[in-house]
C-alpha cells in the first residue's frame, strides 16, 4: 500500500538520516536508563522490532546514536529469533532487543528494551548458550511528534474495512454535544448532558464534571449545547447550553470542572493550531443562528435566516476545514476562510463530525442518518471521492445526536466519537459513545 | 395506579424516539379534526376538537406520560398525599408566565379550580372532591375553603374525603390554569377563531420552552375532505374516527368517549327495569363494532373498560324478558354525533322487538341540553369524553354529565381509593343505582402526513401540540 501523501511529505521534509526529534529524545531516555558500558563490555548487537515497519529504521538510528554517545559499539542486528545466538557467535557482549511503538490513546512513543548478555562465561562454558547474568529490562517513553506518529502508524491489515466502529463507554443521560482535544494534560473527550459537563479520558472514563446551576435559564424544549476543547484563555474547555445566559470556560481541578471565565458567544468548535469558531443560539431555540466568527464578535450578524443544528471543525484543518448542518439537514462544507469548499451534502443526520480518518490531509464526514424510526446508522462520507459513502454501519438502536472528531487512539490520526442515545428499560436516556477509527491496531 | 398501568399496556404502543433528526423549528402544523373547534375555555370544552384546542392553548398542573403515570407540568413535582389522602400541597415551578407575559401564580391555580364549579361548567368533577365544594356550588360559600394559597408558588388543597388518586384530576385538560383575563399558558396562543377553525401562534413563555412550530392550524373536516387534504399534503395530521388509506398510522386515542343510555325513572315508572333489561340485552360488542367508526370497546359499568376492565369474563347478556307491553318511549339523541344517531336507530329496533315503541328524537346540542336538563325523555343517549385515568374520577365525570353535581360528588366519594376489583363491583352497583346502561366506549385514530414528527400520544389520548414539527423534503 502506498504511503499516504501526508506521511510522504513529512518524510521528505525531514533531514536525511536524522530520526524525528521525539524519537531521538526517547532513544536518549532509553540510553540513560541503560547507562554506560560496564566492565569494558562495549560490543552491542541492536535489534529493533515494531509492529509498524516504518518505525524500525528510524528507531534503530536514534538508538544507535544514543548508545554510541554512551560508549557502546553498536551493530544493528537482523537476527530475528536467532538474534541472541548470532550476537554470541559474532562475539558481541550484549544484545539489546527493543520493541518500539506508540502508546495507545496517549500520542506517545515507547521503547522497551531487553538487555541480554551474550559473552561466554568461563564458569558456564559447558552449557552452550548459557547467559553470564540475568537479562535486564529498560524502558523509556515520551511525547510523539507528528513525524513519529506517522512512522508509528501500523500497516492496515490486508482486506480490512475502511474503519471500525466500537463502543467506547456508556454515559447515563442524553449527550447533547461532544468535543475531542487537548484538555491541558493530554487528549480528552468533553461531553455535555442536560445536567452536567463531563471530561472523559480517551477510553471514555469520567475524570471530571460540573453540574451547572440552571436557575434563571430560559427553558428550551429540545435541549442543546455547544462544546469545544481548545485554547480559550484561562481554560481549555468552553461550553454553552441553549438557554444559559452565557458560555463558560472551564478548567479542571481534580475531579471538578471549575468556571474560570465566561464568554458572550457560543464556542461552536475548535481545532489544532488555535482554530476556533464562535456563534450564537437562536433565542428560545436549540439551534444556532447562521453566524460563525473566528473570534468573539459582539457585532456579528447572521449571514442568512437559516438555522444550524451544529458546526464541526476538521481537527487538523485541510481543504475541508469546517462543516455546518442547517435545519433542512443539508451539510455545507467550508474551507479555512469559511467559504464553501464543495457542494452541500443533503440528508446528513444531526450527529456529524469532520475527521481525517486515513490521515490523507482531507477530512471525511462521519455522520448519522436522517431516519426517525428509532434506529440509526453511522456513515463515513468522503466528499470528493467518486463513491462518497465509504462506510455504512448496520442499523443501530437509538439515535446519534452528537459527534466529534479528533485523535482518540493516539496514533496521530483523527478518529470520531459519536453519541448514540437510546433508552434504558426504565425509560431513562442513556448514551453509548461509539468510536469510529481507522487505526490499524483497531482493525480486525 | 393500577388502572392507568392496565391502560398503558393495552393501548399505548411504545413510541420510538426521534431518530437522528432533531426537531426543526418554524413553519405551520395543520391539524384536521371532526368539527371546527369553537370553545377555548377549559371549563366548557367537551368535544374532542375543543379539547384539542384547549390542550394547545393551556398548560396543566400535571401531565400524563406515555405509560399512564403522572409527571410534573406547571407543578414542580407530583404532589404526595397528606392527611391520609385528604390533602395535597401543590408547588408551582418558578418563573411561570401566561402567554401574554403576565406571571402565573398559586392564586391563578386556586381561581381556576374554583371556576370549574361555576354554573355552566361541564367539568366540576375536578373540583367536586375539594372541601366545601358543595357549599360553593349551592352559593352558600363565596370561596372554596379547601383551597388555601400559601404563597406565590404554593397552595394547599384539602378534600372532603380521602382520595389519594385526586392528582389525576389535575392532569385533565379541563384542569388547565387560566388567567383572570382568560389567557392560557399553553404552547400556543390564539390568533383567530372562526367557523372554519382556529389559528394559533407560538407562545414564547411556555414552561417547557417555545413550541417547535411557529403556528398551529386546527380545522374541522369531514372524512372525505380529510382524506383529500392528507393525500395532497395539505394536512399534517388528521384526528377522526376513520383510518385513511396511504396515511402514516399513528397510535390511536384510547376508547374513552363513553356512550351511556340514561333512563328516566320519573317517566318510565314501573317500566324502568323492563326498559333497562331490554337495552342491557343488546349485544354491546356488536353495537360497538357496527356503529362506532373509531376503535371501540363494549362497556360493563359507567367506567370505560380501558380504565377498569372486568375482573372476569364478561357477563352474559340479560334476557329481555317476555310479555310485550304497550309502552311508547321518547329516545333522545344528539344530532351532531353520527355514531349516536345510528345507535339510537338500533335501540329503536331492539325496543320495538321487545314490544316497546320508541321514537328516536334527535336534537341539536342546545335543544338536547334543554330537554335533558328538564328530564324531557324516557331514554337519552349521552356521550361523555372521560378525561381522567383514575376510575373514580371517570365515574364522577360520567355521573356529573348524567345526574348532576351532587350525585357526582357522592359517586366520587364512594369510588375513591378503591382497589381495582372493589372499584369494579362498586361501579356496577352505581351504574344500576344511577339508572344508566353503559353501551360502548370509542376512540379516534390519528393519521399523519409523511413529514410529521413528534406525535406522542399520551395514555389519556392527548398529545402536546408543541412537540409537533415537520421533517422536510427528501429527508422524510
Amino acid at each position: 500500500m502506498a504511503a499516504p501523501p501526508l506521511v510522504l511529505a513529512i518524510l521528505l521534509a525531514a533531514p536525511a538520516g536524522a530520526p524525528p526529534p521525539a524519537l531521538s529524545a526517547v532513544a536518549e531516555g532509553l540510553g540513560q536508563a541503560l547507562g554506560p558500558p560496564a566492565n569494558g563490555r562495549r560490543g552491542m548487537a541492536l535489534l529493533v522490532e515494531a509492529r509498524a515497519g516504518a518505525l524500525v529504521g528510524p528507531a534503530e538510528a536514534a538508538l544507535s546514536d544514543s548508545l554510541a554517545h554512551l560508549g557502546y559499539s553498536v551493530t544493528p542486528s537482523r537476527g530475528g529469533p536467532e538474534a541472541e545466538s548470532t550476537a554470541r557467535a559474532a562475539g558481541q557482549d550484549w544484545l539489546l532487543r527493543v520493541q518500539a511503538g506508540l502508546v495507545p490513546g496517549r500520542r506517545e512513543v515507547a521503547l522497551v528494551g531487553e538487555l541480554i548478555p551474550t559473552w561466554d562465561s568461563f564458569f558456564l562454558q559447558r552449557q552452550a548458550g548459557a547467559r553470564a547474568r540475568a537479562p535486564r529490562l529498560v524502558q523509556a517513553r515520551g511525547p510523539a511528534d507528528p513525524e513519529t506518529l506517522s512512522l508509528g502508524r501500523e500497516e492496515r491489515p490486508p482486506g480490512s474495512p475502511f474503519a471500525r466502529i466500537r463502543t467506547l463507554s456508556r454515559i447515563s443521560g442524553r449527550v447533547l454535544a461532544l468535543a475531542i482535544g487537548d484538555a491541558g494534560d493530554g487528549p480528552a473527550i468533553a461531553a455535555v448532558t442536560p445536567d452536567a459537563v463531563l471530561l472523559l479520558s480517551t477510553t471514555g472514563r469520567e475524570v471530571a464534571r460540573r453540574e451547572p446551576d440552571r436557575s434563571g435559564w430560559q427553558r428550551i424544549r429540545d435541549p442543546a449545547a455547544m462544546v469545544a476543547l481548545g485554547d480559550f484563555g484561562g481554560g481549555r474547555l468552553a461550553v454553552e447550553q441553549a438557554g444559559a445566559p452565557q458560555a463558560e470556560v472551564l478548567a479542571r481541578n481534580g475531579d471538578r470542572l471549575e468556571v474560570v471565565a465566561t464568554l458572550p458567544a457560543a464556542p461552536v468548535c475548535a481545532a489544532e493550531g488555535g482554530v476556533r469558531l464562535f456563534g450564537a443560539f437562536a433565542p428560545g431555540e436549540g439551534l444556532l443562528l447562521d453566524e460563525l466568527t473566528p473570534s468573539v464578535d459582539p457585532e456579528a450578524r447572521p449571514r442568512s435566516d437559516r438555522h444550524l443544528f451544529g458546526v464541526s471543525a476538521a481537527p487538523q484543518g485541510g481543504p475541508i476545514a469546517f462543516a455546518a448542518l442547517d435545519s433542512s439537514l443539508a451539510l455545507t462544507l467550508l474551507g479555512p476562510d469559511l467559504k464553501p469548499a464543495g457542494p452541500p451534502i443533503p440528508g446528513v443526520g444531526v450527529g456529524f463530525a469532520l475527521a481525517d480518518l486515513h490521515g490523507d490531509g482531507t477530512a471525511e464526514v462521519v455522520a448519522s442518518s436522517t431516519r426517525t424510526d428509532g434506529t440509526d446508522r453511522v456513515r463515513v462520507i468522503a466528499p470528493f471521492a467518486e463513491q462518497p459513502v465509504v462506510l455504512e454501519s448496520p442499523p443501530l438502536t437509538g439515535a446519534i445526536l452528537a459527534a466529534a472528531g479528533g485523535d482518540v487512539t493516539g496514533d496521530g490520526v483523527d478518529d470520531a466519537v459519536l453519541a448514540l442515545v437510546s433508552r434504558e428499560s426504565d425509560g431513562s436516556p442513556v448514551t453509548d459513545l461509539l468510536l469510529v477509527t481507522a487505526d490499524p491496531r483497531e482493525l480486525p | 395506579m393500577r388502572a392507568a398501568f392496565v391502560l398503558a399496556i393495552l393501548l399505548v404502543p411504545p413510541v420510538p424516539a426521534n431518530g437522528a433528526a432533531r426537531p426543526a423549528y418554524g413553519g405551520e402544523i395543520r391539524v384536521l379534526v371532526s368539527s371546527a373547534p369553537r370553545v377555548v375555555d377549559p371549563a366548557l370544552a367537551i368535544n374532542s376538537s375543543d379539547l384539542m384546542l384547549v390542550r394547545a392553548l393551556h398548560s396543566l398542573p400535571l401531565e400524563i406520560d406515555g405509560e399512564g403515570h403522572l409527571s410534573p407540568g406547571l407543578l414542580e413535582e407530583v404532589p404526595v398525599p397528606e392527611a391520609a389522602g385528604r390533602a395535597f400541597r401543590l408547588l408551582l415551578r418558578s418563573g411561570l408566565r401566561f402567554a401574554d407575559g403576565t406571571p402565573l401564580g398559586a392564586a391563578d391555580v386556586a381561581a381556576s379550580l374554583g371556576r370549574l364549579l361555576s354554573s355552566g361548567s361541564a367539568h366540576a368533577w375536578v373540583a367536586l372532591p375539594i372541601l366545601g365544594a358543595d357549599a360553593f356550588l349551592d352559593g352558600r360559600a363565596l370561596v372554596l375553603p379547601g383551597v388555601e394559597v400559601l404563597s406565590d408558588r404554593e397552595l394547599l388543597v384539602t378534600l372532603a374525603f380521602p382520595m389519594p388518586e385526586w392528582p389525576f384530576a389535575l392532569a385533565a385538560p379541563t384542569a388547565a390554569v387560566v388567567s383572570r383575563g382568560g389567557e392560557g399558558a399553553g404552547p400556543f396562543r390564539l390568533k383567530t377563531l372562526d367557523g372554519s377553525g382556529a389559528r394559533l401562534e407560538v407562545n414564547p413563555f411556555h414552561w417547557r420552552g417555545r413550541a417547535f412550530a411557529d403556528r398551529l392550524l386546527l380545522k374541522g373536516a369531514d372524512a372525505r375532505a380529510a382524506a383529500r387534504a392528507l393525500s395532497r399534503g395539505e394536512a399534517d395530521l388528521v384526528q377522526r374516527p376513520e383510518a385513511f388509506a396511504g396515511a402514516r398510522s399513528c397510535p390511536p386515542t384510547p376508547p374513552l368517549l363513553v356512550t351511556v343510555a340514561v333512563l328516566n325513572p320519573r317517566r318510565l315508572g314501573s317500566e324502568t327495569d323492563h326498559v333497562r333489561n331490554v337495552i342491557q340485552s343488546i349485544d354491546r360488542a356488536e353495537l360497538a363494532r357496527r356503529f362506532a367508526r373509531g376503535p371501540s370497546a363494549p362497556m360493563e359499568t359507567l367506567v370505560p373498560p380501558a380504565l377498569l376492565p372486568a375482573p372476569g369474563p364478561n357477563p352474559r347478556p340479560v334476557p329481555a324478558g317476555d310479555g310485550a307491553r304497550p309502552v311508547r318511549l321518547a329516545l333522545l339523541a344528539l344530532a351532531d354525533a353520527p355514531d349516536q344517531r345510528a345507535v339510537a336507530g338500533r335501540l329503536q329496533v331492539k325496543l320495538f322487538d321487545a314490544g316497546l315503541r320508541a321514537s328516536a328524537e334527535v336534537e341539536g346540542p342546545s335543544r338536547f341540553a334543554a330537554r335533558f336538563g328538564a328530564e324531557d325523555y324516557d331514554v337519552a343517549l349521552v356521550a361523555v369524553p372521560v378525561l381522567s385515568l383514575a376510575p373514580s374520577l371517570a365515574a364522577g365525570q360520567v355521573a356529573l354529565a348524567t345526574r348532576g353535581p351532587m350525585v357526582a360528588r357522592r359517586v366520587l366519594a364512594e369510588m375513591a381509593g378503591l382497589s381495582q376489583d372493589a372499584a369494579f363491583a362498586r361501579a356496577e352497583e352505581l351504574t344500576r343505582a344511577l339508572d344508566l346502561v353503559p353501551l360502548f366506549a370509542t376512540g379516534e385514530r390519528n393519521s399523519a402526513g409523511p413529514g410529521l414528527e413528534g406525535l406522542r400520544v399520551f395514555a389519556d389520548g392527548g398529545f402536546d401540540p408543541g412537540e409537533l414539527w415537520r421533517l422536510e423534503g427528501e429527508n422524510r
